[in-house]
């Protein structure tokens, strides 16, 4: 039962790692390609897509999102730890457990300040890009604070239960 | 307030992310002012106002990419062929091309890794002492830092609210004074040292042209480009990248399919870092500026610092003990809002004190505790972080110089934008 369970963890961690691949790479080669788009429009048809440029600068907010999604899961935020190096064996796990569960909270309360944010702005009617919706353009921030904060509590909770 | 700061830095100290730490100021903040939090939301969403920073993960993606492909053997093999043959020569090669690649790998620790593997061994063998070689190696991963693509000057573009292009152009003289002094140095070093001249033919000069000649435009077009106002900053960076993929996955066929999806999420994890922090400082700014920190931190530097030389005294101080402990994204981020308007309060100009703060961060690379080019050199060459930490001082204490004379000597970074 319990190799089961674990293939199956092992198999939705694949996906998760596959997924967030995917969801960068289609986002960097939207960039891409929108920005080179604009490019040649402009300079041989000195026409562009009105609503071009501000799409790209969004694509920018979401491929920031899902990197960090993708940094948080290979725990390559940027940090100073300078004290935590030369703490011995034992303080270090309850300090990674403390520094995580710290994360996790605050990441937590962004996702819901987003998410608040997001409610608003579809509450008022809030439009983007020449009439799309501005809160599905918006829906990344409580998305991805909300993974970003799963993953630091799950980081902080592997810690406690020394999993790792 | 008061009582929470401490807290967080302690916090930020044991290592929790900087972002979180940052964040959490910034909603303490807002919220001991009575203002309603989803306004953390709404300046993070600020992001998708600044047109500048697509050219962040687009040239992070094409540094990545040539590091990962052949163009560093390339591009070494090629300066070699052609200015092999001057005494000394190796060195400065070294030196020039290692500028040329942090400049565009956005000076994470790459050119150690992808360059100094190749110029190490090259060194030593065409008969440079051990450890000026190791010296010479791990300190020029941290040049050209202010040269054009480079990601910390965009970053600090888009923080310090000043157009890109004329940092690009402020940087060019200060970067070339701090490549020129260390080959002096280098050339200095070795002038009893019998390096024999490299023959080199004409045959073999054309043939590493005609090996770089896809790589070869990219300097000149992006640098040309940028330069001449041809293309926006944002442009350069959505052509450099397109014409990278086009190059080493299609035509040179150096980097499969296959491995893209890893390169790109490698680079985009840096990105991701850098634009979190700056995300969540957009908001930790606003509440700073609005509850009067910089007027504070004025009034403070004031009582110490009497004049304008006194001022740059204490702010070289302040950038270089920042950059021991601090890396340079975060520190751009978090402590240009700030001495922004404490500089303009002494007439320091925007691009210069852009200038100044990049130099003197770039010496964090190299400074211990977290000098992260010791640490990537440590790693990569497999010796002790002091014995690199030595090997860098004759080097380190040469960039000192060189940012005391771009401090105190405004013109070399104005010059070029009058």
């Amino acid at each position: 039962m319990k190799s089961r369970r674990n293939t199956w963890l092992k198999q939705a961690k694949q996906f998760g790692y596959w997924a967030e691949n995917f969801f960068i790479l289609a986002l960097v080669s939207a960039l891409i390609f929108l920005s080179v788009a604009q490019i040649i429009l402009r300079n041989i048809f000195s026409w562009s897509f009105s609503w071009g440029d501000g799409l790209i600068r969004l694509l920018v907010l979401w491929l920031a999102l899902a990197a960090a999604i993708a940094a948080s899961r290979d725990d390559k935020m940027i940090a100073i730890d300078l004290l935590s190096r030369v703490l011995p064996g034992r303080w270090k796990n309850f300090v990674t457990f403390l520094t995580n569960l710290f994360a996790g909270v605050v990441t937590g309360l962004l996702a819901f300040f987003s998410w608040t944010f997001v409610e608003d702005s579809r509450v008022f009617g809030d439009t983007l890009l020449g009439g799309w919706p501005a809160w599905v353009c918006q829906i990344i921030l409580p998305f991805g604070f909300a993974v970003i904060s799963y993953r630091y509590w799950l980081f902080a909770v592997k810690k406690i239960l020394d999993l790792d | 307030m008061i009582f929470t700061a401490p807290i967080l830095v302690l916090l930020a100290l044991l290592g929790a992310p900087l972002f979180t730490v940052i964040a959490a100021s910034a909603i303490l903040g807002f919220y001991s002012s009575g203002v309603d939090l989803s306004v953390v939301a709404i300046e993070f969403f600020g992001l998708a106002e600044m047109p500048i920073l697509v050219a962040i993960p687009l040239f992070t993606l094409a540094g990545f990419l040539l590091s990962e492909s052949n163009a560093p053997g390339r591009v070494v093999r090629l300066s070699q062929a052609v200015l092999g043959w001057v005494p000394g020569g190796l060195s400065i090669i070294s030196l020039a091309v290692c500028a040329l690649f942090t400049a565009f790998t956005g000076a994470s620790g790459v050119t150690i890794i992808a360059l100094g593997a190749l110029l190490f061994p090259a060194l030593i063998k065409a008969g440079y002492d051990e450890r000026f070689s190791l010296g010479l190696v791990t300190t020029s991963g941290s040049l050209g830092l202010l040269f054009a693509p480079s990601l910390p000057l965009i970053l600090y573009g888009v923080v310090a609210g000043v157009s890109v292009d004329s940092l690009f152009l402020a940087g060019l003289l200060p970067g070339t004074l701090m490549v020129i002094l260390l080959s002096a140095y280098s050339l200095w070093c070795n002038r009893g040292t019998h390096i024999p001249f490299r023959q080199v033919s004409t045959r073999e000069i054309f043939s590493v042209i005609r090996e770089s000649a896809w790589e070869l435009p990219l300097p000149v077009f992006v640098l040309g480009g940028i330069y001449s106002g041809y293309f926006a900053v944002s442009e350069a960076a959505a052509v450099t990248a397109l014409y990278v993929i086009i190059v080493e996955i299609f035509i040179l066929r150096e980097i499969s399919l296959r491995e893209l999806p890893r390169i790109v999420r490698d680079s985009m994890v840096l990105v991701g870092g850098i634009m979190m922090i700056l995300g969540v400082s957009l908001a930790s700014t606003n509440y700073m500026i609005d509850s009067g920190v910089p007027e504070k931190l004025f009034a403070f530097v004031n009582t110490y610092a009497t004049g304008y030389v006194s001022f740059l005294f204490a702010l070289l101080f302040f950038l270089l003990v920042l950059g021991a402990v601090l890396d340079i994204f975060s520190a751009i981020v978090l402590v240009v809002p700030l001495i922004l308007p404490v500089a303009a309060q002494y007439n320091m100009h925007p691009v210069h004190l852009g200038i100044v703060f990049l130099a003197a961060m770039g010496l964090g690379y190299l400074t211990p505790p977290v000098g992260i080019s010791l640490f990537i050199a440590s790693y990569r060459f497999e010796r002790s972080i002091a014995e690199i930490y030595l090997s860098t001082l004759p080097f380190f204490l040469l960039l000192l110089c060189s940012v005391l004379i771009i401090t105190f000597w405004p013109w070399l970074s104005l010059f070029l934008l009058n």
